[in-house]
């Protein structure tokens, strides 16, 4: 999929501007960084409290945080789409960037569990009562998925073709 | 002494081994997210973001974000042995390092400062914590450009 896809937009304008624009990559590398670490740092705070870790927060207030990691997530994947424009033969048959594409889909999945399933629990539960299971598990995904992310991204330079 | 350490049994295993040196990396980019989302979440909520969120919230992911630290400066020392000669005369590693040593010692000072209202005083130290950790973040990824 993402070879047809790389196919399509190897001679694209974007491409050779994205190439011919020498400072353009560090900038977009810096970006993905601070992007990354908007949403991590709101999700942390988010699925601790969601899987039952610091009990002091309220878990109902968490959900305030969450216009930074769509902030992140959407700085990111602007930036994301841009390094795939301009390397579209490296990344679209990486082993690393497909697996890490795939994580990507299966938060995507589980963020939309927590919006439709989990934040309304949350928004009503008693801040002292433990966390339902469908909770802890929507949490757990979220770091799992996340903290996979991160490591197979950062992997992309070092591992081979898929 | 730069040289020595480069030519220590460790330094030529993160520098030879195939999977030292991305593992190394692994372990840090989960390290900064780490630290740097939590310090920068409790930067935004001082700054008056997520007002609805408790600044307490903050004292108690402290611990969790000094781990996060720790982890760094283990996987960044280990990271740095391998081509210390160079990073020692390296202009944004050493700049990285002076964001990172300025924005933990404002962690502690905040940290204080997170039981009472917030003072103007402690605005201005999160706005100084968060320039400083989005600094270190610039200087750390243009390690691998300016030399």
């Amino acid at each position: 999929m993402f070879e047809y896809f790389a196919e399509a937009i190897i001679d694209s304008a974007l491409t050779q501007w994205i190439q011919a624009t020498y400072w353009l990559w560090p900038v977009m590398e810096i970006t993905h960084f601070i992007g990354l670490t908007l949403l991590l740092g709101g999700l942390i705070v988010i699925d601790l409290r969601m899987a039952g870790f610091f009990r002091s927060i309220d878990p109902a207030a968490t959900h305030k945080l969450l216009p930074a990691v769509i902030l992140g997530f959407s700085l990111n994947l602007i930036t994301g789409i841009l390094f795939f424009y301009g390397d579209p033969m490296r990344y679209s048959i990486n082993i690393g960037f497909q697996l890490k594409m795939l994580l990507v889909l299966l938060a995507g999945i589980n963020a939309a569990m927590y919006h439709w399933k989990v934040d309304p629990i949350l928004q009503t539960m008693d801040r002292n009562a433990a966390s339902p299971p469908i909770a802890k598990v929507v949490a757990y995904t979220s770091l799992l998925s996340w903290t996979g992310v991160l490591l197979l991204g950062r992997l992309i330079p070092y591992v081979g073709t898929g | 002494m730069f040289i020595w350490l480069e030519n220590t049994s460790l330094a030529l295993w993160v520098g030879t081994s195939l999977w030292a040196y991305p593992f190394l990396l692994s372990i840090h980019i989960v390290g900064l997210a780490v630290v740097v989302g939590i310090f920068s979440m409790r930067d935004l909520r001082l700054l008056g973001l997520f007002s609805a969120l408790s600044i307490d919230t903050f004292s108690h992911l402290s611990k969790l974000a000094v781990a996060g630290f720790i982890l760094n400066a283990v996987s960044g020392f280990l990271l740095f042995t391998s081509q210390a000669s160079t990073f020692v005369t390296s202009v944004p590693f050493l700049s990285k390092l002076s964001c990172i040593a300025v924005g933990m010692i404002l962690a502690f000072y905040i940290q204080s400062r997170l039981k009472t209202e917030i003072q103007q005083q402690t605005k201005v130290l999160a706005f100084v914590s968060l320039i400083c950790w989005m600094a270190a973040i610039v200087a750390g990824r243009l390690i691998a450009y300016i030399f």
